[in-house]
């Protein structure tokens, strides 16, 4: 699904982003990617999404190698993650079904489906009710998980959480993890990256990602927790 | 392809969304450029007309040619022979001196009073031929080659003047159509180029879930059609009622102007414009879209 070897991001204004990352992630693996601000949490989901290119080393996501000269796998590979933004990415002056359908739309999807996925996909999240109110009236949790049901709608293979429970109180903090948590039974590898650690420190399935300076250090988690080791 | 069609809908709603975001001014390029198509209209008309009136004319060209008053009829006959041969001789027929002496009565009108101060018919004899006025030239060396003949008329400095007022349109159609072109093409792609900075981040979304670049395009390639021939559809109202007053105007007092055929001339004409909006439309598209990258 994810591989990752020697992986170096330097930004051009000679930021050092990430250093040496060596990592495997497996289809249908749930893994949760922590560490301070600006420790290169968002810069390795920029990777992955092919917001940037590797300065040094190879990565593969979804079977395609994301360098330089790849650049026309990353839209093939776009298609198959289902984003979740920080700050989420929803087009304004549209309702809630609206942005779904049109994260399916771009895939091609037969518009017979758009209507069923959307309204599924609003469902899980809980949010059938406000299908057609316009994304501007929703909650700050609400877009969320309008952001979320996009990103699930699509079925995609991999799902890239960034933040996704920033400035959200602890009880819909904890509700968007639980959801994002359950794609993981449908065999969707998911990726989330938080610096609420004590949202994640009860869980005992899944990948601990640490990062720290640009390294990254790869656990275990629940009862093997203490088997950590650097990859 | 299928994408696309899929979202055909999709596309028009936002292109109307892309639209109404900047609704007036959208509004107002719409009308400047339907008023600078309608300039362009007009040259290229004038164009047509005059090239239309010009071949008309063309085909009408005639000489005179005079022979001598005392040539008997196998000699006069020889002469239309030799005419005849001469390239660019349409065809050739005697005017009898009758024959000149009515037409130019009908010429006078009512000064043809003058013509009966004369005891005899004044008018000689002459050699009537259509020509191809485009080998004018030649032909005139030949004939006058001749023997017997004494003396050509033509109608050659109108011709050329005609001909000349022709290129004159011409060269101000050429120059019209590059100006109009280049400032519709700029027009459109800055209107283009401002609705994606407007949209930068919705585009940017698209790209991040995957869109293809024609997905993300084809509303703002809408948009700029819409202005472009909805810019030509402005031109070729005004254009229509401009020359119909024009037609109305002239077919009047100037009859002997044989101007060409109304319903054809406004069918092509609006074609024209319409063809030249719909090409203007996409170019200035193309170029807002990748300049924008």
């Amino acid at each position: 699904m994810i591989k990752a070897k020697g992986v170096y991001l330097e930004y051009r204004d000679g930021t050092k982003a990430l250093n040496n990352v060596d990592l495997q992630i497996k289809q249908g693996e749930i893994v949760y990617i922590i560490g301070p601000s600006g420790s290169g949490k968002t810069s390795f989901l920029k990777l992955l999404m092919g917001i940037e290119q590797p300065t040094s080393g190879e990565l593969t996501v979804l079977g395609k190698e994301m360098n330089k000269e790849h650049k026309k796998n990353i839209r093939q590979i776009r298609r198959q993650i289902g984003p979740v933004f920080q700050e989420f990415k929803l087009i304004p002056g549209r309702t809630a079904i609206d942005n779904v359908i049109l994260g399916m739309r771009v895939l091609g999807m037969p518009r017979v489906l758009l209507n069923k996925n959307a309204l599924e996909a609003l469902e899980k999240v809980g949010l059938t009710h406000k299908a057609f109110t316009k994304v501007d009236n929703l909650s700050w949790g609400e877009r969320q998980r309008v952001a979320i049901a996009r990103a699930v709608a699509r079925k995609p293979s991999l799902i890239l959480a960034d933040e996704p429970t920033g400035n959200l109180d602890v009880k819909n903090a904890l509700r968007i993890m639980e959801l994002l948590r359950s794609f993981k039974d449908e065999n969707t590898t998911v990726i989330i990256t938080t610096h609420a650690t004590h949202l994640i420190e009860n869980l005992n399935e899944g990948i601990l990602l640490k990062v720290n300076k640009g390294s990254i250090q790869q656990e275990s988690m629940g009862r093997d927790c203490n088997e950590k080791h650097h990859l | 392809m299928k994408n696309i069609i899929y979202n055909i809908g999709y596309f028009i709603k936002e292109g109307r969304i892309i639209f109404k975001l900047n609704f007036w001014s959208n509004i107002l390029s719409l009308f400047s450029i339907g008023l600078i198509l309608f300039v362009l209209s007009l040259v290229i008309s004038g164009w047509r007309i005059s090239t239309e009136v010009l071949s008309l004319i063309q085909n009408e060209a005639e000489i005179n040619i005079y022979t001598d008053e005392t040539i008997d009829e196998k000699s006069l006959k020889t002469v239309i022979e030799r005419i005849n041969s001469i390239d660019g001789i349409l065809e050739s027929r005697i005017v009898q001196k009758e024959e000149a002496y009515d037409r130019m009565e009908k010429v006078l009108g009512e000064d043809a009073k003058v013509l009966e101060y004369f005891d005899d018919n004044p008018f000689h004899f002459f050699i009537e031929a259509r020509i191809d006025i485009e080998k004018i030239e030649s032909i005139n060396k030949e004939i006058k080659l001749i023997p017997n003949v004494q003396y050509v008329r033509d109608n050659r400095e109108i011709l050329i003047r005609l001909r000349s007022i022709t290129r004159g349109f011409k060269i101000l159609g050429t120059f019209f159509i590059a100006a109009v072109g280049i400032s519709t093409i700029v027009i459109i792609s800055h209107i283009i180029r401002q609705g994606i900075y407007n949209n930068k981040d919705e585009i940017n979304t698209l790209r991040l879930l995957g869109a293809s670049e024609v997905f993300i395009a084809l509303p703002f390639l809408m948009v700029g059609l819409v202005l472009t021939v909805g810019g030509g559809i402005i031109a070729a109202v005004l254009l229509y009622t401009i020359l119909a007053q024009l037609y109305a105007y002239i077919a009047g007092p100037l009859p002997f102007i044989p101007l060409p055929s109304f319903p054809i001339m406004v069918k092509s004409l609006i074609s024209i414009i319409l063809y030249i909006s719909l090409f203007l439309g996409i170019i200035g598209s193309m170029i807002g879209l990748s300049s924008s990258k």
